[in-house]
């Protein structure tokens, strides 16, 4: 499976406590959960955490005008 | 005049001061006419018959030289300075001397602000009619881009205002700059071809951004070439041109409508702070939650388990329960309580005597009372 981008782990990580907040998960499914939350939680802030994206000219041969 | 020609070798050669007369008086032949174009290189001076300049297309930068005697250019009271839009009408003609092309002006008007709103207000609403400014077209932005183009000048203003506000606010962003011209007659090609080249290296969203400038300085962001490539963006896209009271045609196409550039960065990158707030506060709904969720669980497990230990015991007190109700009934059943009263009970031998005719004088019969037996005799 491909690391989600931070947008599609928060989402998923929503989807999963609002899971949870219901409280009618299985103990087996529980901890899954639990687990996979925790997961995404590390995944998205260590996106945010991320200090430096990149800038890039496209290009530089405009000259003065 | 007549332009004479001499025979040499056969060949019928001119002078140039001959070729020039003959141009200069071809030209003279053409029709006056309104040219429409932008004053450059003003040159007037007291010395001087005439008063000259350049004048200049805007869309590509096409040359020609304009004469106008000085007292006539001086009555006119226009205070022309180099970048205004003029129409001149007047008509070409060769100045023979030099055998230059340039056009004698017999008039000119500034082409003024006027003018110029109502070209804008005719393509406007020509756009519009095409549907290009509807409300129906504009597109949400990202949430989180993955690459953001920036077209810009090189002015370091706008561009330093957006990459500013991006990084500070994502610093993880990753931004794709296309510098441009942002004014000028090239500016509306270059802005128009910047915006697919981003497109096509796969930027998610695009910022078009310029600082605040004179009325013509931002007219390029009101070129058709620069509108219908905004609105046919392959992206989503943000306008941020000018100040907030400049409304260009662009930020009618555009998907968004940024008032400063600082402000298109607020739009197209999430808040790094506002994010791990609201992932903090997701984490600790992911705990909550399954704390709650477990202690239903605890919950079901230790009740189910009170009803276990308690059962054996139930079972017992039931069966016990119903032995003394089948004691009581017994106990209403019984004679005792009758014979308490007084009463007796007797018998011959195994029966019991019902009737006075059962028995004859001399029987032997068993008395039961309350607390014991005795015997008796029939009289």
């Amino acid at each position: 499976m491909t690391e989600p981008t931070f947008e599609e782990a928060q989402r998923e990580l929503e989807a999963i406590v609002e899971r949870l907040e219901r409280g009618d998960a299985g103990v087996e499914e529980l901890t899954r959960l639990w687990e996979r939350g925790e997961e995404l939680y590390r995944l998205c802030a260590a996106k945010l955490d991320a200090v430096h994206g990149r800038i890039e000219e496209l290009t530089r041969s405009v000259e003065q005008s | 005049m007549k332009v004479e020609a001499t025979e040499v070798d056969g060949r019928k050669v001119y002078s140039v001061r001959a070729f020039n007369q003959g141009i200069a008086t071809w030209l003279a032949r053409l029709p006056t006419l309104w040219v429409e174009g932008e004053v450059t290189e003003l040159r007037r001076q007291q010395r001087w018959q005439s008063v000259f300049f350049t004048l200049k297309d805007p869309d590509d930068g096409s040359c020609v030289s304009v004469q106008m005697p000085r007292g006539q250019f001086d009555a006119l009271r226009l205070d022309l300075v180099d970048g205004e839009r003029v129409h001149v009408f007047g008509r070409p003609e060769l100045y023979e001397q030099r055998g230059e092309l340039r056009l004698k002006a017999l008039t000119i008007e500034r082409y003024g602000l006027g003018a110029h709103l109502a070209a804008l207000e005719r393509l406007k609403q020509k756009l519009a009619a095409e549907g290009l400014f509807d409300q129906a077209r504009k597109r949400p932005l990202p949430r989180f881009p993955q690459l953001i183009g920036l077209v810009t000048g090189n002015d370091a203003a706008a561009k330093g205002d957006v990459l500013t506000g991006i990084v500070q606010r994502f610093p993880a962003a990753n931004v794709l700059v296309a510098e441009t011209y942002v004014q000028g007659p090239r500016a509306p090609a270059a802005i128009s071809t910047a915006i697919g080249d981003l497109c096509r290296r796969g930027v998610d969203v695009v910022v078009l951004a310029r600082g605040g400038g004179s009325f013509e300085d931002l007219l390029p962001f009101s070129d058709e070439r620069v509108v219908r490539a905004v609105s046919s963006c392959a992206v989503p896209i943000v306008s941020a041109v000018g100040h907030e009271q400049d409304t260009p045609l662009c930020d009618l196409a555009a998907d968004v409508r940024a008032s400063t550039p600082t402000a298109a960065a607020r739009l197209v990158v999430p808040d790094r702070a506002e994010l791990r707030a609201r992932l903090t506060q997701l984490r600790e709904r992911l705990h909550r939650g399954a704390r709650t969720t477990t202690e239903r669980h605890t919950r079901r497990v230790e009740a189910a388990h009170e009803r276990l230990r308690r059962a054996p015991q139930l079972a017992l007190e039931r069966r016990r329960g119903r032995l003394d109700t089948l004691q009581a009934r017994l106990g209403a059943l019984s004679p005792v309580a009758t014979l308490e009263r007084g009463y007796a009970i007797v018998r011959r031998g195994d029966d019991v005597v019902r009737s006075a005719a059962q028995v004859t004088g001399g029987d032997e019969l068993s008395v039961h009372v309350a607390d014991g037996t005795f015997g008796a005799r029939v009289e």
